[in-house]
């Protein structure tokens, strides 16, 4: 078989450092590209959640929707953090199959495609962070007393974000249905996690028994912005009793933040199956592409 | 010898599912269903061989015989369904030249890409960058996208930047086809460059005449399997018979006629030997004679023997002539006859020409025997002007 010991046998200081760069590049490549030809270039990621941010404002100002003045707070994290989850998967599907001509022409770990691709929107996510952060600050919603909660959040949102890349990136290659089915799916995602509604809310409407009610961070997505949001904003992890009861719900559905170990258990699901999705993609993406 | 490999390929068999490659989710959980799994194509049928560390090999075959998808499979973007392919050192391959580039990064961008492919150090190719550059001769557009590129350009900076890594084997699929001709001797330079560097090389191409110059054995694939293995001259020659054979059933050779009169041999002779070639032959000089000889039972009052000869991939008419227009009468054939018909080349475009012959009657009304597509001829020699043929032109200054 064609082992990797045969074939860098050249390897300047190991694979990593080798295929490193190789990441490394591909990840600039796909930033480069996304802002090439425009002016303002890299500063979209800046402005275009800036705008968002300002926009929602706005019309949560003269629709006078959102009740009290923590809810813009807490959406703007919430869409910024949906971001990244969203931008990687819908970059992820072309990062092997719209790469054909390299995949083709030369052997390389591909898991480095969907790696940069994921490399490259966690960059961007960074830099959409940066007017989060301005506006929470200037709006005096920051409570950074959590900030240790951003630590498991980066980690398991970019975790997830890969398992989805090389997933993604491997079916798109083998069934160009993907692509459509990414779009429902996406939209299905982002309506079961509670980035425009309350956690609490979707804990008192989940049709499940009281015991089992944490079963709602089984969606990875759930566990990772409540992080971040008690990280960011001071949030609580986990919606208490009077949360609960705001929309009805006995004080026995309360989750117990241990559900948010759900959370990681899928992150590790989703990472793994994408893992081996790619694996025995592998075998044949040259004769398909 | 035996342990001083580059390239191992040892019974590599590679098969493709044709029909219902599950291209779409529907058709593929379906054929799972009544498990259907697709018509299969067997591109190549357990090929062995050993590529020597220094040596050059040239891969022949018709078009495809499996040669790129082989060649996929050593540079290993491709795996093998049965067998092992395995190569000593960094292989670059020129599969595509250029092909790897992203139109809106710039030449730079694109070469450093491409070494990162590579897996080579990026000071390694900071250092080695202006020799590419220089190779390619791009040096006042090496910082535009290469979108802007013309074809020639990408293909240039593509053969520099690949033959720049410094690979240990270098995979080369019919690249020689492009780029000018001062390019093309840059890169058979390289290539002489390569091999006297002791690296190996594997490389496809379609001009015969480039692949005896530069490789040291030659490998010949036929429908995926390996029916020839050796020096340049007689895999060649077998490789020569193989596809004259295809233009041979292409072209479609026809015989009929009234039958009173008959050609009994059409031979094709070396008139610098006199030795006849075969029905299909590789022609490299300028003349040819052929040897026209036939038969009448009863006595045929002035016959008229005429040729033509052909293109033979469309079998357009270039030529045609015979005794009657050439003021060469026959003024009658009883018994054993014939002519021989000496024929100048010089003015005939390389590639592949078929010949036909006819015995008929001077009022043309009655054919008594038609050969068509009798003999093919292949001519290699290469010619100094463009198109088919050449005609009677000459230059001079106006009138004042």
């Amino acid at each position: 078989m064609n082992d990797a010991t045969t074939r860098d046998g050249r390897a300047a200081g190991g694979p990593l450092r080798k295929w490193g760069e190789l990441t490394r590049i591909l990840a600039i490549r796909n930033l480069k590209i996304r802002y090439k030809g425009s002016a303002l270039g890299f500063f979209w990621s800046l402005l275009t959640p800036a705008a968002t941010i300002l926009m929602y404002a706005v019309f949560a100002r003269i629709l006078k929707f959102g009740g009290g003045g923590g809810y813009l707070p807490f959406l703007v994290t919430g869409i910024v953090v949906w971001g990244f989850t969203a931008g990687t998967l819908n970059d992820s599907l072309h990062a092997i199959a719209g790469n054909s001509n390299l995949v083709k022409k030369v052997y390389f770990p591909r898991a480095i495609l969907p790696l940069s691709t994921t490399l490259a929107n966690a960059v961007n996510f960074l830099l959409t962070l940066v007017p989060l952060l301005l506006y929470l600050a200037l709006a005096g919603h920051l409570r950074l007393g959590r900030a240790y909660w951003l630590v498991p959040a980066v980690a398991l949102h970019f975790a997830l974000a890969l398992g989805i890349s090389y997933l993604v990136s491997t079916l798109n290659v083998f069934f160009r249905d993907t692509q459509h089915a990414v779009g429902i799916g996406q939209l299905a995602w982002f309506f079961l996690t509670p980035v425009f509604y309350y956690p609490a809310m979707q804990v008192s409407a989940a049709p499940l028994p009281d015991a089992w009610r944490g079963l709602v961070y089984l969606n990875p997505m759930t566990g990772i912005l409540a992080m971040y949001r008690r990280g960011l904003i001071g949030d609580e992890l986990v919606p208490g009793p009077e949360s609960l009861a705001a929309w009805g719900a006995p004080a026995s559905a309360a989750p117990t933040a241990w559900w948010l170990a759900a959370s990681a258990a899928s992150v590790a699901l989703v990472f793994l199956l994408g893992l081996f999705a790619l694996r025995r993609g592998d075998r044949s993406f040259g004769d398909v592409l | 010898m035996d342990e001083d490999w580059a390239i191992d390929v040892s019974h590599v068999t590679k098969r493709f599912r044709l029909a219902g490659s599950a291209r779409s989710l529907k058709t593929a959980v379906l054929d799972a269903l009544r498990g259907r799994r697709g018509r299969v194509f067997a591109a190549l049928d357990d090929v062995t061989f050993r590529v020597r560390r220094g040596e050059t090999l040239g891969l022949i075959g018709a078009n495809g015989a499996g040669k790129s998808t082989l060649l996929s499979i050593v540079a290993g973007t491709m795996r093998p369904t049965g067998g092992a392919a395995r190569t000593r050192g960094t292989v670059s391959s020129l599969l595509e030249l250029g092909a790897g580039f992203h139109p809106d990064l710039t030449g730079r961008e694109n070469v450093m890409l491409y070494g990162a492919i590579m897996g080579i150090p990026r000071e390694t190719m900071r250092a080695r960058f202006d020799a590419i550059v220089e190779f390619a001769g791009l040096r006042d557009f090496i910082e535009e996208p290469v979108r802007f590129y013309s074809s020639g350009m990408y293909v240039r900076l593509g053969f520099a930047v690949a033959v720049q890594v410094d690979p240990d084997v270098l995979l080369v699929d019919e690249v020689l086809a492009v780029g000018d001709a001062e390019f093309q001797r840059k890169c058979l330079d390289k290539m002489d460059e390569f091999r006297r560097a002791g690296k190996s090389m594997v490389l496809i191409s379609h001009d015969i005449n480039t692949i005896r110059r530069v490789s040291d054995r030659i490998a010949h694939l036929s429908h995926g399997r390996l029916v020839g293995l050796g020096d340049a001259d007689s895999v060649v020659q077998g490789y020569q018979a193989e596809s004259m054979g295809a233009l041979a059933a292409a072209a479609g050779a026809r015989e009929w006629g009234t039958g009173e009169m008959r050609f009994t041999k059409v031979e094709l002779v070396d008139p610098a030997t006199g030795a006849a070639f075969p029905d299909r032959a590789v022609v490299a000089g300028d003349r040819a004679v052929v040897r026209l000889r036939w038969h009448a039972d009863k006595r045929v009052e002035r016959p008229v023997c005429g040729f033509s000869i052909a293109r033979a991939s469309d079998g357009a008419v270039l030529f045609g002539s015979n005794t009657q227009i050439a003021g060469r009468e026959i003024p009658f054939a009883e018994g054993d006859g014939g002519l021989d018909l000496e024929l100048d080349l010089s003015n005939l475009a390389a590639g592949d020409w078929a010949l036909s012959f006819a015995l008929h009657g001077a009022d043309h009304e009655k054919n008594y025997h038609r050969l068509e597509n009798r003999l093919l001829l292949r001519l290699t020699a290469s010619r100094w002007f463009d198109g088919l043929a050449r005609l009677p032109a000459t230059w001079s200054e106006p009138a004042p």
